[in-house]
């Protein structure tokens, strides 16, 4: 006890301790207690009213936007899925539909499922309030701008010149059959490594045998070769 | 500042409506009861007209292929819904300006100056409006009866001079010869006026 290390070190050593930023944490209690007491006051307030107190909950602030994409309501068209029993009955849980993982609710045809994505009950429960911002002059302007680019790009990118595009697409080939190419040819030089080095491992322990180093190994050995695994994934052919 | 992802709210009944108004009414009141509802329960609507703004409006305006009222078994075009959108954003006078003065997509300015007539009083509508009278982009219109080509300048001239356009009934304003009458608005001036001058003084000028 009287020793001044230990574990940690020396004994006035506290630097592993997780240290706490008064500050911040003061912030924070103000804020609480400012908070409770406002709710304390309303609270109060409703009691004088002869009113019941129900606390607001606080609507997300994220603002709505439009879709970017067009809702995929084909996506499961024609596809067999398969539904955990009693699902048919109700909305609530996944079954057979348009399934919502947010709200953990299933809709079966794909007006009532759209008209669910623009709700305020699934809005609050992905986060967004319901709320779009107001566009100014230079936010149109802006987004006009950059449409009639996407325009001019899409209308340069889908040429119709077929002969460049063929060639385009033969570069495209080549490159891909070179790559597998490569990538087969890694391989057979991997495999052969390891097969080197497989027969090198057997090499080493036939050598060990000679020396003496243990009758039981050289037996598991002999029994694995007759087996026909005798030492790596090489071939099975007998090698003496 | 922020609007409602959709109109439903604005077309609350309950109590007095207190949002913006045209021309005295909730702007979504000028477009009929019956296609209201199903512009409601169309799908474009549902899926696309959903949280845009009078910027991400661009992205659909910019897709639209045809313009019209109701098509096959009544449903709205998508140029009827964005319409409808529109009247639900309420977006600044600049930005419609900027919808119908734009090039690079002709059923934005469709969509624009479909707005505009809707929505604007009757001297700014024909004299925003006239101008495009010399824009003759052709446009596909679809309807009840199927497909058919319509320009620019006819549609525009169908807004100025008739009461009903792409299944709507068009706020009603006074003719062009009424106002002029009244001297809210100068005759119009041709397009070709001075090019005609240009001709008879060169021919002044041969002679």
């Amino acid at each position: 006890m009287t020793d001044k290390s230990n574990v940690y070190g020396s004994a006035g050593d506290t630097t592993h301790r997780k240290t706490w930023d008064r500050a911040e944490f003061a912030a924070k209690a103000e804020e609480r207690t400012a908070r409770e007491k406002a709710e304390a006051k309303a609270r109060y307030e409703a009691k004088a009213a002869g009113k019941k107190y129900h606390r607001q909950q606080t609507p997300p602030s994220q603002k709505s936007g439009t879709r970017e994409r067009k809702l995929n309501l084909e996506e499961n068209l024609n596809k067999t899925t398969i539904v955990p029993a009693g699902a048919g009955i109700g909305k609530r849980g996944k079954g057979a539909g348009f399934y919502c993982d947010v709200c953990d609710l299933t809709y079966k045809d794909s007006l009532q499922w759209v008209d669910h994505l623009n709700s305020k009950q699934h809005l609050f429960a992905v986060g967004e309030s319901g709320e779009v911002e107001v566009a100014t002059l230079e936010d149109v302007k802006e987004r006009f701008t950059m449409l009639v680019d996407r325009r001019d790009r899409e209308m340069k990118e889908g040429d119709w010149d077929l002969k460049r595009r063929l060639e385009e697409r033969k570069k495209l080939d080549e490159e891909e059959r070179r790559i597998k190419r490569e990538k087969r040819k890694e391989k057979k030089r991997k495999e052969r490594e390891e097969k080197e080095k497989a027969e090198k491992m057997v090499g080493v322990v036939t050598e060990g045998d000679g020396k003496g180093d243990g009758e039981e190994e050289d037996e598991e050995m002999k029994m694995m070769r007759m087996m026909g695994f005798g030492g790596g994934f090489g071939s099975t052919k007998k090698k003496n | 500042m922020s609007h409602l992802v959709d109109a439903k709210s604005m077309l609350d009944t309950r109590g007095l409506y207190e949002g913006p108004t045209v021309h005295g009414v909730n702007p979504l009141l000028l477009i009929e009861k019956i296609i209201r509802e199903r512009i409601f329960e169309s799908l474009y609507w549902k899926e696309h007209c959903f949280g845009l703004n009078a910027a991400t409006l661009l992205d659909r305006a910019v897709q639209l292929t045809y313009i019209g009222g109701q098509f096959a078994n009544q449903r709205p075009t998508p140029f009827l819904c964005l319409a409808f959108k529109l009247l639900q954003l309420q977006p600044p006078k600049e930005i419609v300006l900027f919808y119908l003065s734009q090039t690079e997509f002709k059923y934005l300015r469709a969509l624009g100056a479909f707005y505009a007539r809707l929505t604007f009083h009757h001297v700014e509508v024909y004299k925003t409006l006239e101008p495009y009278l010399s824009d003759y982009r052709k446009l596909k219109v679809r309807g009840q009866a199927g497909w058919r080509i319509e320009c620019m300048d006819e549609f525009i001239d169908d807004l100025l001079t008739k009461d009903r356009v792409c299944d709507i009934a068009l706020p009603r304003i006074p003719s062009r010869a009424q106002l002029e009458d009244l001297e809210e608005l100068e005759p119009r001036e041709d397009v070709l006026g001075s090019e005609g001058e240009d001709t008879e003084t060169e021919g002044e000028g041969d002679d």
